[in-house]
């Protein structure tokens, strides 16, 4: 039967390489062990030398196997384990199961051994559209931003697409969970954060509608000042204007979620009905200094309980305010330029930095150009945050544990802890450097998922034809 | 009749006398008038550097007939005496609009427009009008006169300044005349810009467009003119030709573009007047160096708002330091000797232009240089200075009289005299009553002030109570008004007529209460003096100007310290990756000196006052190579109208102020080829550079760069992610994409044969015409030859392969596929054909032909042999090149120095410049960077980037750089804020 089950697999795995497209894993239930790698907790330790147990989709045993488990490699040289074996593409090449008692008080379907190994909970991508957009060039294929200003009925959560062949490319760098954000008008809708594995958006999603997402209008927009000048900044005239929008939509919102019952059914005040009783973030898109101080003012006179601050390009401006009010920061893409010619010319670099040192939660995004695709280069921005002030274990948390504080998933995510969801994965060495992302094995609520792609199949196929290896 | 006369005000119906014109039917009697005026006793500048004292200026028919010290006055002149005051020669304003109708912009649909809209027999550019004729459409406006007499200018150079080329400017008078009598000169000068103004055609879309299409019209006037058989009748190049004998006037709004206008002076041996933006200050010797006449604008920059802490951080430093130092740009232009006029032009309000005039000489502009400035040198500019801009015999009679010099506050401009007509401009009629007076009002003792400038006088009148209480004034020679309100007594308003004395010392009158008439009277107790404290003023240097003028710019002693200290360099015993076939040398010295690298080796020996930098721990590497970047470029990256831009080269639009320039710096990267865009299948020409901060576009080109262009296939060029309108130019296809190639370069082809069978003609008077030169077919017949090499925006297999048989039927050699994101489908046509690949690392799926773009590609060619290299494409990613390059490891699994040559010398290989950069092997440019740890790595940082042995970025003097940037921002700041000049001048670390 085990046997049987292997065969099977694998020979689903060659339709997958076939398809270009890796198949959702298994709901099976299964247990697990990690032992032997470097454990990044994103708890502000790591272990050397760690071991991970996995049943049922959680994390239920996080230790040192040097400490508090001696006996363990003993029992581990007795038993048929499975090494990770990579390719220098990040794919699992062997792996082989099998059923084992291996530990006293506990049982194992399945042992893998990361000796040398890095093993990080999975990375989370905030504001992001993967799902949303599949070629940013091709309107038949973007759905993130629809018409009109006031959109918070407008949900993610059902157009997210599990078939998309970006999402399998982004994981394959770590990335395991992303809130996928609408976009365009002052209210863009209601994100959802999905797990980037599933066979439909139902079983993908880790939570529907988790918050309502507000464009802050801008102060000033990019112009350019005349044909021999690369530009320069210019006060936005409707400024005034669309914060009265706000401002109305706003007061007449919380009217209606006061009201115990409606004359009329309003979809769109519906949606915001969590925002003010604090069951769902309301996540403010502000960059330059002053559109922070105002929006998050502006939310506060609504006292709104839960306020999230996306973007922040000037949030390093203004860390006291943050600070005081307590708004964590969904902080801009750091590979950017400086907004500013005069600026830092490694201010987006340092920002992180910047606000860690201040005390103020905050976790790193990529939204911008071409965000969908470019989720994949998520832990290297928290490299270049390391190089630039963080530490190391800051870097993690700033795509981890804190992304999973500011959309309200601790519980469940963003670490390496007992309790929390076992999604995780193991890489060659550290996955937040370009040269040693190189991902091996993960898991997303405990199930192994297919590290293929549309991309790992076209490599392959062309190395193939040329006989390269 | 009373023989002297005070200056008159004049009313309309004196216009007539002013009308000469001799075909104008007159409606009445005829008043024909040949007076003599002769203005007696005045300061007299006969010319800017002439001045006499207790001169006459004698005018007649409105021409002056004589001039200086103890002229004879005929017996029958009317005199002014002038006393006290001073005549001027009225100024000259080279550019203006003045009385030409507003242009009227039609709407653009937003649908390609490829063909001029203007109908008739002209050249295809919308934008070339060389056809049109200022004096046509030139009509006197005594609407917008009075605001340039009252300046003191008597005559501009007057276009609607539209077009690329604007065709004939006319030079006329501020008379208030008749249009024939206003004109000065009908034809008087021809204009040119880079700006194609209200043309809706597509083409130019960008600066180097513009320069494009200035070139091909130079070259195809000068054919046209010669072809003994003209196979077209083409107005435009007519007229093009005729403008050619008259003054050449180029426009420009900055530093940069007047050097591009004197480039193409240069080529054409034309000799342009520049009009510049008032910058050249920033770029002053190489402003100097062109050699050219300026005319600069007065418009010095507002004031920065800097009042809001934040709203402040929008300001940059370029525009706090322009508005403290472009006051000094005049006296810097006469200081370096370049001979240049003042415009009026680009003020909001006119009347600033006298106040920014003395702004100006307080800034170190000679008074004679200024008026200089304003009269002679425009005059000579347009060949008419033995007409206007002095005042000597014979001359016409355009003159100022001023109450002073009128380069000092406060001296205001009487009267602006045209052809000998006089146009009123302050009320002359009036006395100076200022001062202190004992006022007597129905035996009530005041103290009356009378004070302010002397065209608006103002009373405050003070009770024995010492209330100062501000009265109503008005004066009307020989009568005056007083009104005023007595402290506490709302109800009786004192309201005052008085007659003035003589000696304008006493006021006598009678005045009223409300109640009844009462008597008073006022006599001057102390003379006026003026007595507001002149404000010390902050003359900044031009020692403050940074090279670039920007942020992170540096000024030129720092620039010399920094080129002082570069000469021999040494650095010390680092981990080095050469690049070469030794690729990692371990505890190695490299030595820099005189801009090349002289030695690597261990312990090398080194001159005494070389400088020694300790590389232990650190990594030394040859400096990173973009083959795909488009920064520093202004105005457009791409000239996409037409489908064949060949003829543009980014070189002519090369930005060198752009801060990308220093952001890559600080990313290891010391040159890239700066790129035309992919809007058409065959781009323009390729600006290969190396990142020189602080010097000109010129000096940012690498001489030894072999000539490349860029061209483009797939969804760009046939406009698919355009929009819907964008359905109008060929291709629209990649099937039409092969056959525009296979056209052009045919053409090319013919026409290379075309000019060598041309070439080899014996000449003689009856020998055919010269072929037409064409920009376009020139270039890529240099292409055919083997002279220049396309690197091709390229993503799909198909036209990938498509291209290569192009190449292949033409028999040149194919360079680079640029992007090539699929060039792993291909590799070995590729590799067969030894053609460079360049792309990204891992971008793909932003649009339907890159769904199959993999981050293996990079390692699949190489693996196949192909040189390639890692680019950026994009000023974010250019500044993060060894990260970028650092993806290769993990995605096929590259070794490091494979990954490093990516992004170094095989970069330089595709660009034919690794024979002197791109590695770290003696003899090479040392063009180098010093990395805190593994290059590779996403922890490291470029400590040193190395230019040609110049240390042009350094992380220490980065951090000293931005407590300057900060320390200079605050302190203009405070100026701009609190208005008190600071007492030391800021000191530069």
């Amino acid at each position: 039967m085990k046997k049987h089950l292997i065969i099977a697999t694998s020979i689903l795995a060659t339709l997958a390489a076939i398809a270009q497209q890796p198949i959702p894993a298994s709901p099976k239930k299964k247990s697990i062990l990690l032992y032997g790698g470097t454990v990044h907790t994103a708890t502000g330790k790591v272990i050397e030398n760690g071991e991970i147990g996995i049943r049922d989709g959680k994390i239920i045993l996080v230790s040192d196997q040097d400490t508090s488990h001696t006996s363990l490699t003993t029992t581990y040289s007795n038993s048929q384990t499975t090494q990770v074996s990579t390719t220098n593409s990040g794919l699992t090449k062997t792996e082989k199961s099998e059923h084992k008692k291996i530990y006293s008080s506990k049982e194992y379907d399945t042992v893998i051994d990361c000796t040398g190994k890095q093993i990080y909970p999975g990375f989370i991508d905030p504001d992001c559209s993967l799902g949303l957009v599949e070629s940013g060039a091709v309107r038949a294929t973007t759905d993130v931003a629809d018409i009109g200003a006031l959109n918070p009925e407008l949900r993610t959560l059902t157009t997210y697409n599990t078939d998309s062949k970006i999402t399998p490319v982004v994981r394959i760098n770590g990335i395991l969970t992303a809130q996928i954000a609408p976009q365009g008008g002052l209210i863009s809708g209601t994100s959802s954060i999905m797990s980037l594995d599933g066979w439909n958006w139902e079983d993908a999603c880790y939570k529907a509608d988790d918050g309502v997402h507000m464009n802050w209008p801008v102060l000033y927009s990019r112009v350019q000042l005349n044909p021999d000048q690369i530009g320069g900044f210019a006060p936005n005239k409707n400024y005034d204007k669309q914060i009265q929008l706000l401002q109305k939509f706003f007061s007449d919102a919380q009217a209606y979620a006061k009201q115990k019952t409606h004359a009329e059914t309003n979809v769109k005040f519906e949606a915001m009905k969590g925002v003010f009783d604090g069951s769902k973030p309301l996540y403010i898109y502000a960059s330059f200094a002053k559109e922070i101080l105002a929006s998050v003012t502006f939310a506060k006179n609504f006292s709104i309980p839960k306020i999230v601050l996306v973007g922040g390009l000037d949030s390093w401006m203004v860390t006291d305010f943050l600070k005081q009010n307590n708004i964590p920061v969904i902080l801009t893409r750091v590979h950017s330029q400086p907004a500013m010619t005069d600026d830092d010319i490694d201010q987006p670099y340092k920002t992180p930095a910047i606000l860690q040192n201040a005390g103020i939660l905050f976790c790193l995004e990529n939204d911008g150009d071409q965000e969908e695709n470019a989720s994949r280069n998520l832990p290297f921005m928290a490299g270049t945050a390391i190089t630039f002030g963080l530490t190391p274990e800051q870097g993690l948390d700033a795509i981890t544990s804190n992304t999973a504080k500011i959309l309200g998933i601790n519980n469940s995510l963003g670490s390496i802890e007992v309790g929390k969801d076992a999604t995780l994965f193991v890489s060659d060495g550290d996955a937040l450097d370009m040269r040693t992302n190189i991902i091996s094995l993960a898991f997303i609520k405990g199930k192994k998922i297919q590290l293929t792609s549309v991309q790992t199949a076209l490599y392959h196929e062309y190395m193939q034809k040329y006989g390269l290896k | 009749m009373k023989k002297i006369l005070s200056l008159l005000t004049f009313s309309s119906s004196l216009l007539t006398i002013c009308e000469a014109q001799q075909t104008l039917p007159v409606n009445g009697t005829h008043d024909i008038r040949h007076s003599c005026y002769a203005f007696t006793h005045a300061n007299i500048f006969e010319d800017y550097n002439t001045a006499l004292t207790n001169a006459t200026l004698l005018v007649k028919d409105g021409q002056v007939i004589d001039i200086g010290v103890g002229v004879a006055i005929p017996s029958d002149a009317v005199i002014y005496d002038c006393h006290g005051k001073t005549i001027y020669p009225s100024f000259i304003d080279l550019f203006s609009s003045y009385g030409m109708q507003p242009l009227k912009p039609q709407p653009r649909t937003g649908a390609p427009q490829m063909k001029s809209a203007t109908a008739g027999a002209f050249g295809w550019n919308q934008a070339v009008k060389s056809q049109t004729d200022a004096e046509q459409l030139f009509h006197c406006s005594p609407a917008d006169a009075p605001s340039y007499r009252a300046i003191g200018f008597g005559a501009a150079l007057s276009s609607q300044h539209d077009g690329i080329v604007q065709g004939a400017y006319t030079l006329v008078t501020f008379a208030d005349t008749v249009d024939n009598e206003a004109i000065l000169a009908g034809k008087a000068a021809a204009g040119y810009s880079f700006s194609k103004g209200i043309s809706t055609q597509d083409y130019p879309s960008s600066l180097m467009g513009s320069i494009g299409l200035i070139r091909q019209t130079y070259l195809d006037a000068e054919w046209y003119k010669n072809a003994k058989h003209k196979t077209e009748v083409n107005l435009s190049l007519e007229a093009f030709n005729q403008l050619q004998s008259l003054p050449q006037l180029f426009i420009v709004n900055d530093k940069l573009s007047a050097l591009r206008a004197d480039k193409i002076a240069r080529e054409f041996k034309v000799k342009y007047i520049i009009k510049g933006g008032g910058d050249e200050y920033q770029l002053l010797d190489e402003i100097k160096n062109t050699g050219r006449d300026f005319i600069i604008p007065l418009n010095f920059p507002d004031k920065p708002d800097v009042q809001d802490p934040y709203d402040a951080g929008m300001v940059d430093l370029s525009s706090l330091l322009n508005w403290e130092l472009a006051p000094l740009n005049p006296g810097a232009l006469e200081k370096a000797g370049v001979n240049f006029a003042l415009t009026a032009d680009g003020l909001k309000d006119k009347s600033a232009f006298l106040a920014n005039l003395r702004k100006a000489v307080k800034y170190g502009l000679s008074t004679s240089g200024a008026l200089k400035a304003l009269t002679y040198n425009p005059a000579a500019m347009m060949g008419m200075q033995g007409e206007i801009g002095s005042l000597k015999k014979g001359m016409l009679a355009d003159f100022i009289i001023t109450s002073g010099d009128i380069f000092k506050q406060g001296t205001c401009i009487y009267s602006n005299w045209i052809k000998g007509c006089p146009y009123q401009v302050n009320d002359t009629t009036n006395s100076d009553m200022r001062g202190t007076y004992a006022l007597t009002v129905d035996n009530i003792a005041y103290t009356l002030l009378i004070g302010g400038d002397v065209n608006t006088q103002t009373a405050t009148v003070v009770d024995d109570k010492k209330h100062n209480i501000p009265g109503f004034f008005h004066l009307a020679n020989p009568m005056l008004t007083i009104s005023f309100r007595p402290f506490g007594d709302t109800l009786h308003p004192i309201r005052l007529n008085g007659l003035i004395s003589a000696d304008n010392k006493t006021i006598n009158g009678t005045g009223t209460n409300g109640l009844k008439q009462i008597q008073w009277k006022a006599n001057l107790t102390t003379a006026y003096t003026d007595t507001t404290p002149e404000t010390p003023l902050h003359i900044p240097s031009l020692n403050e100007v940074r090279y670039p003028f920007s942020a992170y710019g540096r000024t030129k002693s720092e620039l010399d310290s920094i080129q002082k200290a570069s000469k021999e360099v040494v650095i010390r015993n680092a981990t080095v990756w050469t690049g070469e076939k030794d690729s990692v040398l371990l505890n190695t010295d490299v030595y820099l000196k005189d801009g090349v690298i002289s030695a690597v080796g261990k312990n090398l020996s080194v001159a005494k006052d070389a400088t020694v930098i300790d590389g232990t721990g650190k990594y030394l590497t040859a400096g990173i190579i973009d083959e795909h970047s488009h920064i520093a470029v202004t105005d457009g990256v791409n000239e996409g109208a037409e489908a064949c831009s060949a003829e543009v080269r980014i070189g002519d639009a090369l930005n060198s102020e752009d801060i990308c320039i220093y952001r890559s710096l600080a990313g290891g990267v010391v040159a890239c080829q700066v790129l035309h865009g992919s809007a058409n299948p065959i781009g323009g020409q390729s600006g290969i550079i190396k990142l020189r901060w602080g010097m000109t576009p010129e000096q940012l080109k690498i001489q030894y760069a072999v000539p490349f262009i860029k061209f483009a296939l797939g969804e760009n060029v046939k406009q698919a992610n355009w929009g819907d309108v964008f359905t109008v130019r060929y291709p629209q296809t990649r099937m039409g994409v092969e056959q525009f190639y296979y056209d052009e370069f045919t053409r090319a082809k013919e026409y290379e044969a075309t000019w060598n069978a041309y070439a080899k003609l014996a000449k003689s008077k009856d020998s055919p015409d010269a072929p037409r030169r064409d920009l376009q077919l020139e270039t890529l017949a240099q292409i055919l030859d083997g002279k220049r090499f396309i690197t091709c925006h390229s993503y799909v297999q198909s036209e990938i392969n498509m291209l290569m048989h192009v190449a292949d039927s033409f028999h040149f050699h194919f360079n680079t596929f640029t992007h090539g994101l699929e060039a792993y489908k291909v590799a070995d046509k590729i590799a067969a054909r030894n053609i460079g690949v360049s792309c990204f690392s891992d971008w793909w799926a932003y649009k339907m032909e890159v769904m199959e773009a993999i981050p293996y590609n990079a390692t699949i060619c190489t693996k196949m042999g192909i040189v390639t290299a890692i680019n950026s494409d994009d000023d974010e990613m250019q500044r993060r090149l060894n990260q970028e390059a650092a993806k290769s490891v993990k995605y096929g699994g590259l070794g490091e120095q494979q990954c490093w040559r990516m992004v170094t010398i095989n970069p330089a290989k595709l660009l034919h410049l690794d024979e002197h950069t791109g590695s770290i092997k003696v003899g090479k440019d040392a063009d180098v960077v010093l990395w805190s740890g593994n290059p590779l790595s996403v922890y490291s940082k470029a400590e040193k980037t190395f230019v040609d042995g110049v240390c042009l970025y350094d992380i220490q003097n980065d951090a000293a750089m931005r407590t300057d940037i900060a320390s200079v921002k605050a302190s203009i700041i405070n100026q701009l804020v609190s208005e008190v000049k600071p007492k030391a001048k800021q000191v530069k670390k």
